[in-house]
């Protein structure tokens, strides 16, 4: 993507904001600018989708052009020289916050809502100001109710730059969604307004990863805003996907699970309402993103399962105790102490009567290396067995 | 297969390859980050080859799709070798050079025309012919493979085909080229590296190597076993016979993961002693003696290796539920409850230290470097080395890699007229083997709720089913209840069914049968029938 051709004889030189400037031809205004590290504002514009100008916040000046350019589409060329730093493009800048403040959901102190995610068009706005405040667009936009367990779209904090529908269309490829309606009433949509899941849509989530405003989140984690992030590696698949964990402290709820029947939408949950008792928190994995494109190998992109299947982390059916059988032929909870040394008893007990090849252990291809390690070891050290195998035999 | 086991390139290097050779890999559903890559070459202008059986979403873009009979892989691949050699499209410098025994493979492929092929496998030959030539005249064409190759009684041949393909063509060593198995668990290639293996210390050190023995008696203190152990597929089986009578299952639902399910449980049941450790409730655990609850991948530290051989992190974010610990310490503590002093060791860095101190190829790695600069991937022999992207990039490791000859030989239990259809199994985008996590996820569950089994129009109007409609779904091993989903996807006379499904466990059908070298089972073929039943009674089931 980013892959330059690191040769001599295929560079062309331009001037930005007065410095000088080498990049490969083809690169656009906004490339030469970052290799520069001069800061230009975008809202529809990611790496891995073809560039748009749509979103018309990268415009720039180039001396012989009479109007404003989009940085992201317009290519560099000899000699060029660009200003982003102008009262010209300060202003248009300002107009054009004012614009999109003027058609988008504020909260109470008149900034851009924010679903508890990050969002540029406040950030743009802290940086760039506005200019005069212009009546509230209010204009009519088809919604949608949508009984997909991940994905929330609200149209009143969208500012229909179409990255989302750019992302799925050229990235996911399934192009599931589209930009809906005519003139101001355009909006982000499905064909004939369907739910996602009667849509080709996969739930890999990217619309909301790439989504400048929040206006699409995800339904679990709507407004809850994360304490800590940590970097891993996905538990699933074998591509080895990074993940970033964010924790958040929450309500240990009691009872059954609230993430299941809230998400299937049918009985919204009662158990996080006014009568739940809140009586301790704890740390829990509240969303999952990825890290930015270009620095891993998943390139800032996730599938449904590493976006979305973390609810198994919390779930209350995971075993927290040890157990074991008794004379009445069930499971019994047991200490560690007494578990572990049932455990030794019971393998020494088979290695006595029929030798250590009469034991079999089987490590997991979903553990970590370490304890696969531990696993052969525990196996050939502790038992004297070649035994020892896993689950995938590919 | 030319001296290490795994990708011979990365994933990153797939957006720049010029043509694509997918087989036996549902890619955008098994592994949809990979698939991504592959949608992103397409967009390039990157040819496109898919050989599968269904018309999986990747055949939509693709420039040929072979959509050949299961498990006719190698008269399929034999038929492209002919292709390549009898129009002189080899690499015979890269033969020379490189590979030894090439002319066993011309003598096999003789008589393997693609017109002898269209018999067997019913791809067109012509598809065939220009398939081979278009992957034989491509610099930048890599295969890219799965258990759709692996998981066959002929998946050895099925893999060394694919590698004949390479080397006659010298796609080794070359960026966005190679051969390159898609691993299916965040870790296969991690466990293996590892030395969770019954016939390789870790580091794919053989334990019938005397010197490799004597290197990791010195490092245990302990004598240890000259014999090779048995494999996952054997052990099943000694356990059935009861020669197996104690076993230790860290992370897996045998009951659910194994073919020819009602037999693993038989065997389950006359074992004497058996440990489960897991993160929830599983099938296995109704056999288990004493269970141990596990911390999952957010709850502990380590690391996973992923497909392209990249040494990743995990790490920490939350406590474990209750009482349940991270595996490798419950492993320390039992290995010392039975009499082996294991170090007390601190943390899973130390771990890795010690690991990796054993085998060369991963010297060069820790968790201090990874945290440091992210993952690494191996061989990286020492602290300086920056890791390898692409394999056997001045030949194959191995020095001269050798060509197999095979010989196309059909799947142990083709359909007859009792058991009329060909069932092959796989794993569906939303749910994730024997989905203990993904069943707990609400997304998966609206998306697929319960077990299904796809089959084509004729096939269902052959029988009156509807789309929809309840079905029992019978082989010699057993039964299974499916839902039947009518998709264009399938071809006639073949159907497809998901191994997710603990409650309608498919592996009760499914063949474990297991290749002569590998003893991989056949989960991509057996036979069945479909019957109706009362949708009544099923429902009150």
């Amino acid at each position: 993507m980013n892959t330059k051709i690191e040769t001599a004889e295929t560079k062309l030189e331009l001037e930005i904001d007065g410095e000088q400037v080498e990049v490969r031809p083809g690169a656009t205004v906004l490339e030469a600018a970052r290799e520069l590290g001069v800061e230009i504002p975008v809202l529809c514009h990611d790496d891995r989708v073809d560039p748009a100008g749509c979103c018309r916040m990268c415009l720039v000046e180039i001396e012989g052009q009479r109007r404003l350019q989009p940085a992201c589409t317009f290519k560099a060329s000899p000699g060029m020289e660009v200003k982003t730093k102008t009262e010209r493009v300060a202003r248009h800048r300002r107009g054009l916050l004012s614009l999109y403040k003027a058609d988008h959901r504020l909260d109470e102190r008149g900034r851009p809502v924010s679903r508890g995610v990050h969002d540029k068009l406040a950030d743009h706005i802290d940086t760039y100001g506005t200019g005069p405040e212009l009546p509230p667009v209010n204009a009519p936009r088809a919604s949608r109710s949508d009984e997909n367990p991940y994905i929330q779209f609200d149209p009143d904090a969208c500012v229909v730059c179409g990255l989302c529908v750019r992302y799925c269309d050229e990235v996911e490829a399934v192009s599931a969604i589209t930009l809906f309606g005519r003139g101001a009433s355009t909006t982000i949509g499905t064909a004939d307004q369907r739910s996602l899941l009667d849509t080709s849509c996969e739930l890999c989530g990217g619309c909301i990863a790439v989504c400048p405003t929040g206006a699409m989140t995800e339904k679990p984690s709507l407004d809850q805003p994360s304490e800590q992030i940590v970097r891993t590696t996905c538990n699933f698949c074998g591509v080895g996907c990074q993940l970033d964990l964010h924790v958040a402290t929450v309500a240990a709820p009691k009872g059954p699970s609230q993430t299941v029947s809230q998400d299937l939408g049918a009985e919204r949950s009662e158990v996080v309402g006014p009568q739940a008792r809140v009586s301790e928190t704890m740390k829990r994995v509240v969303r999952v993103t990825s890290p930015e494109p270009g620095t891993t190998v998943n390139d800032g992109n996730l599938c449904v399962k590493g976006r979305f299947s973390y609810e198994f982390i919390h779930h209350e059916e995971r075993l927290t105790e040890p157990l074991i059988r008794g004379e009445d032929g069930e499971l019994h909870p047991a200490s560690w102490a007494d578990a572990i040394a049932r455990v030794a008893e019971g393998l020494h007990g088979v290695k006595q009567r029929y030798g250590a090849d009469a034991l079999g252990f089987v490590s997991s291809s979903r553990c970590t290396g370490e304890e696969n390690y531990l696993m052969q070891k525990l196996s050939r050290a502790a038992f004297g067995t070649n035994n020892c195998h896993q689950c995938a035999a590919t | 297969m030319f001296g290490a086991g795994a990708m011979t390139n990365s994933i990153t290097e797939i957006r720049e390859a010029e043509l694509l050779f997918v087989i036996g890999s549902n890619t955008t559903e098994a592994h949809p980050i990979i698939a991504m890559e592959m949608k992103r070459a397409v967009r390039r202008g990157a040819k496109l080859i898919v050989a599968d059986p269904r018309a999986i979403w990747l055949s939509d873009i693709a420039d040929w799709h072979m959509q050949l009979k299961p498990g006719t892989d190698v008269a399929l691949l034999n038929a492209m070798t002919h292709v390549i050699i009898s129009e002189g499209l080899v690499d015979e410098d890269f033969i020379a050079k490189h590979t030894d025994g090439f002319e066993s493979v011309v003598e096999a492929t003789r008589e393997t025309t693609p017109e002898w092929a269209e018999t067997i496998t019913s791809v067109p030959a012509e598809t065939i012919r220009e398939a081979a030539r278009a992957y034989a005249t491509t610099r930048k064409a890599g295969i890219y493979y799965t258990l759709g190759v692996t998981e066959h009684t002929h998946g050895t041949d099925n893999v060394y085909c694919l590698a004949n393909l390479v080397l006659m063509t010298g796609h080794l060593g070359v960026r966005s080229a190679g051969m390159n198995p898609l691993r299916g668990q965040n870790n296969v290639q991690g466990a293996n590296d590892a030395g969770a293996s019954p016939v390789f210390y870790p580091g794919y050190q053989r334990v019938s190597d005397p010197a490799a023995r004597a290197k990791f008696e010195q490092a245990w203190g302990v004598e240890l076993s000259p014999d090779d152990g048995m494999n996952l597929n054997v052990m099943m089986k000694a356990m059935m016979r009861g020669e197996v009578k104690g076993m230790y299952v860290m992370g897996e639902d045998i009951v659910l993961s194994e073919p020819n399910a009602s037999n693993i449980e038989q065997g389950l049941n006359n074992i004497e002693f058996l440990v489960v450790q897991d993160i929830f409730v599983n099938e296995t655990i109704r056999f288990a003696d004493v269970v141990l609850p596990a911390a999952c991948f957010a709850e502990k530290d380590g690391v996973f290796t992923n497909s392209d051989r990249r040494v990743q992190r995990v790490r920490k974010a939350v406590d474990a539920p209750g009482q349940a610990r991270p595996d490798w310490e419950i492993l320390c503590d039992v290995a010392r409850a039975c009499g082996y002093p294991m170090p007390h060791y601190k943390d899973a860095g130390e771990v890795y230290a010690e690991f990796s101190g054993l085998c060369g190829q991963f010297a060069g790695i820790s968790h201090e470097r990874i945290d440091e600069q992210g993952g690494l991937q191996w061989p990286c022999p020492d602290a300086e080395h920056p890791g390898t992207v692409t394999l056997h990039g001045d030949g194959p490791i191995k020095g001269h890699a050798p060509f197999q000859a095979t010989v196309y030989r059909p799947s142990k239990e083709l359909p007859d007229d009792e058991y009329p259809l060909l069932l092959s199994t796989g794993r569906t985008l939303y749910h994730y083997n024997a989905a203990t996590q993904t069943r707990r996820s609400s997304g998966a569950v609206a998306r697929q709720p319960e077990n299904f089994i796809e089959m084509h129009r004729k096939d269902a109007r052959k029988r009156g089913l509807a789309d929809g409609q309840r079905v029992r779904v019978v082989s010699r091993r057993g039964a299974v209840l499916a839902r039947v989903n009518i998709s264009p996807r399938m071809r006639f006379g073949c159907v497809w069914m998901p191994l997710h499904f603990g409650d309608a466990n498919t592996n009760y059908l499914t063949n474990d049968a297991g290749d002569p070298v590998t003893q991989t089972a056949e989960y991509k073929v057996c036979a069945v029938r479909v019957e109706t039943v009362d949708d009544e009674a099923s429902a009150a089931q």
